[in-house]
């Protein structure tokens, strides 16, 4: 696993990442957390294109994130 | 007989409408919370000579404060005391429905699991130890398939058992450190007196609830502040917010369980996979988009004008028969009146939007609805919405009023009054019907179709000005995709039925009280004197005949009236020998800008408060009667 961490947005498709934090105010975090991005999970970037939204794989459900909230998502790549 | 509370909890999208249509039948109301704009359906039933009152719960996915629904949720389940509380789980997605199933565990009521879908994850090799789940979770688990009905009646049945012989609470641990915090809490709670829980109390406390907070504050401001230090030591100790340690120690648990007693075989389907990689793609997925809504248009349009010709024919061919009766005076006239306005109500109803929401539930409930929001998210983005406010303006080319309500789906108030805003300005069903039938008629069905783009351009740039002038962040998307699934027809129809029905109680009555006036006007003559008064407008600026103005008024309460009134006081249906081209258009332009409907008004009152309503109103009537002024200059230039 490298060692530096990223944004979730710069993750190319078909990339595996592991959560690291979520920046930013209480409701989106809340919100994210709740939904299963906790720090440590294992996700997957399922569709990235030119386009926002992108769309993840997380603990066994697919979840559209818009760019805004995917740059806010610290992540590291899993190799 | 004894009467047993049960309130229906689980995820959105997870089946709890199918299993509380399966319960209800037609014994079943939807109503608002006290106050709230939050759905609210309640139904009866009678079992095993139980009358068993049911509730169902908006759909969420946690119990903290981010939405309405999950505070509202929480309070009626704490403060009401359901005798049983079922939660519903869409087995295809054990591991998020589970997180849930642990706060509402911690809420303390009795409760059963559904275990729902069963069939779904069958076909998708998931293999779920229901024992097992149910020997860690401590709650009786029933399997459901609900869309075939299966499972439902054990499901009462235990329900009933568990209300009649109480149950013992489970009782599940969270990681050492935390967990040593919660059990310390819970004792310093010992004497507050609140209807949560002390343990559930404990750990919203921990996790920085807002609204708990301020309970506990009035009552103790010294467990506060001990709770404030201690959570500070934790956010040390694991280097993150005191809420995501929280949340993670949850999805540990649920991890774990899932671990313990599920897995998963070879056999995934793959063409719903298939399906979805295709209709969210970036080129394929916007031309199928495309594809599908302008079908969708055109059956409902072709379909409705062929049905609502022969509606209008043969329902107005009553006239001379209730002519025969009643005779032609002015108390006849007054009554034929409320007739009129009724059939106008029907022949909108029956060909346009009742198929409208048809068709649209089926791709709502298969599935497809949340692929059209991932791929509008960029778009709404524009005018500070994201995605889903898509759903509501999709709604809206039905009828205004169910597409108002529909705004409820967006997150926070301020999204909520921007929808609305913006979905009040896409032409429904019956504005549809005056352009088609005066404009595509007359002038071309060119013509018909740039007012439509027209008024997405107005709907972008108003919209555009009302994200910009609103305080407030605008919120991103964070949405769940549910795998596809073969729509189930029943839940279709019952969607459909309650979206006609908020518009039948809504407008039906307003439709048809405004009709009745409108012939008060006519018999009275009233109306040739307010035609005079609005010629400065009608005549002078916005080039259109005197006869025009009282078919504006008619427009007030359904806006498909304005071609009737138009007929009627021009004298002919034939309109080219009364209207020029230019002044079709035109008035079709100010019909589709102007004052919402009446039923409209009404629902946005109910929705947004009567200040906004009114603003939003007037705020309508001038910019149409300003834009179809200058687009009169423009034509005859």
């Amino acid at each position: 696993m490298s060692e530096k961490s990223m944004k979730l947005i710069d993750l190319k498709q078909g990339q595996k990442g592991i959560i690291v934090s979520v920046l930013g105010g209480r409701g989106v975090t809340q919100r994210l957390t709740d939904m299963g991005l906790t720090p440590g999970t294992e996700f997957k970037m399922v569709r990235k294109g030119r386009l926002c939204p992108v769309e993840i794989s997380v603990r066994g459900s697919k979840l559209a994130l818009g760019c805004g909230v995917a740059s806010k998502i610290l992540v590291k790549v899993k190799e | 007989m004894k009467k047993i509370t049960i309130a229906l909890a689980g995820n959105a999208n997870v089946g709890k409408s199918v299993i509380f249509n399966n319960l209800t039948g037609l014994h079943q109301h939807i109503g608002n919370w006290p106050g709230k704009t939050v759905e609210r359906a309640e139904g009866t039933l009678v079992h095993e000579g139980h009358t068993i009152d049911l509730i169902d719960l908006p759909g969420i996915y946690s119990l903290s404060t981010f939405s309405l629904e999950e505070l509202i949720s929480r309070e009626y389940i704490a403060k009401e005391r359901p005798d049983v509380v079922i939660n519903v789980v869409d087995a295809t997605n054990l591991e998020r429905n589970l997180y849930f199933t642990l706060q509402l565990l911690e809420l303390g009521r009795p409760m059963i699991i559904a275990l729902n879908q069963m069939d779904l994850a069958e076909k998708k090799g998931i293999c779920i130890n229901i024992e097992k789940l149910q020997k860690i979770l401590g709650v009786p688990i029933v399997r459901v398939i609900a869309t075939q009905g299966k499972g439902i009646h054990d499901l009462v049945h235990e329900a009933i058992g568990l209300a009649e012989n109480g149950y013992k609470k489970p009782n599940i641990k969270y990681g050492k450190e935390v967990e040593k915090e919660i059990q310390k809490l819970t004792k310093s709670l010992n004497k507050i007196e609140l209807n949560y829980p002390k343990r559930f109390l404990a750990i919203k406390l921990l996790e920085g609830d807002e609204e708990i907070k301020k309970l506990i504050l009035k009552l103790n401001p010294k467990i506060i502040k001990t709770v404030e230090n201690r959570a500070k030591n934790l956010e040390k100790l694991h280097g993150h917010d005191r809420f995501t340690i929280i949340a993670s120690e949850r999805y540990k648990i649920t991890n774990e369980i899932v671990k313990n007693c599920m897995s998963i075989g070879v056999c995934r389907s793959k063409f719903s996979d298939k399906l979805h990689e295709i209709t969210t793609h970036s080129f394929w997925g916007y031309l199928i988009m495309i594809f599908s809504v302008v079908t969708l248009f055109f059956i409902i349009f072709t379909f409705g004008n062929f049905f609502s010709d022969i509606l209008v024919g043969s329902l107005m061919n009553l006239h001379s028969i209730f002519e025969q009766y009643f005779g032609t005076g002015i108390a006849s006239n007054l009554a034929w009146g409320v007739v009129e306005g009724l059939i106008a109500g029907i022949t909108i109803v029956l060909p346009y939007i009742l198929p409208f929401y048809i068709i649209l539930g089926l791709l709502e409930d298969s599935g497809y609805l949340s692929r059209i929001a991932f791929l509008m998210d960029r778009f709404m983005h524009k005018i500070g919405l994201h995605g889903k406010a898509f759903i509501p303006l999709m709604l809206g080319y039905g009828c205004n009023v169910p597409a108002c309500l529909g705004c409820r789906i967006m997150e926070t108030k301020r999204e909520r009054l921007i929808t609305i805003f913006v979905v009040t300005l896409i032409p429904c069903a019956a504005v549809t019907t005056v352009i088609l039938g005066l404009v595509g008629k007359y002038v071309g069905l060119g013509w018909a179709l740039s007012l439509y783009i027209i008024d997405l351009i107005i709907v972008f740039i108003l919209g555009r000005i009302a994200f910009k002038v609103l305080p407030g962040e605008p919120t991103e998307l964070i949405m769940e995709m549910n795998d596809y699934r073969m729509p189930h027809l029943k839940t279709v129809a019952k969607q459909a039925w309650f979206r006609i029905k908020d518009f039948i109680y809504i407008a039906f009555p307003l439709i048809i009280a405004c009709s009745f006036i409108i012939k008060v006007l006519d018999v009275t003559n009233l109306s040739e004197s307010i035609e005079n008064l609005m010629k400065p407008i009608t005549v002078d600026w916005l080039g259109l005949p005197v006869f025009s103005g009282i078919a504006l008024i008619a427009g007030i309460p359904r806006k498909e009236l304005t071609l009737i009134t138009l007929a009627t006081h021009g004298g002919t249906t034939n309109f080219a020998a009364i209207l020029t081209s230019v002044q079709m258009v035109v008035f079709s332009l100010v019909i589709m800008l102007y004052i919402p409907c009446i039923a409209t008004i009404a629902a946005l009152v109910k929705e947004i408060g009567w200040k906004k309503a009114i603003f939003i109103t007037v705020f309508r009537i001038v910019f149409a009667i300003f834009v179809g002024g200058i687009a009169f200059r423009l034509l005859t230039l």
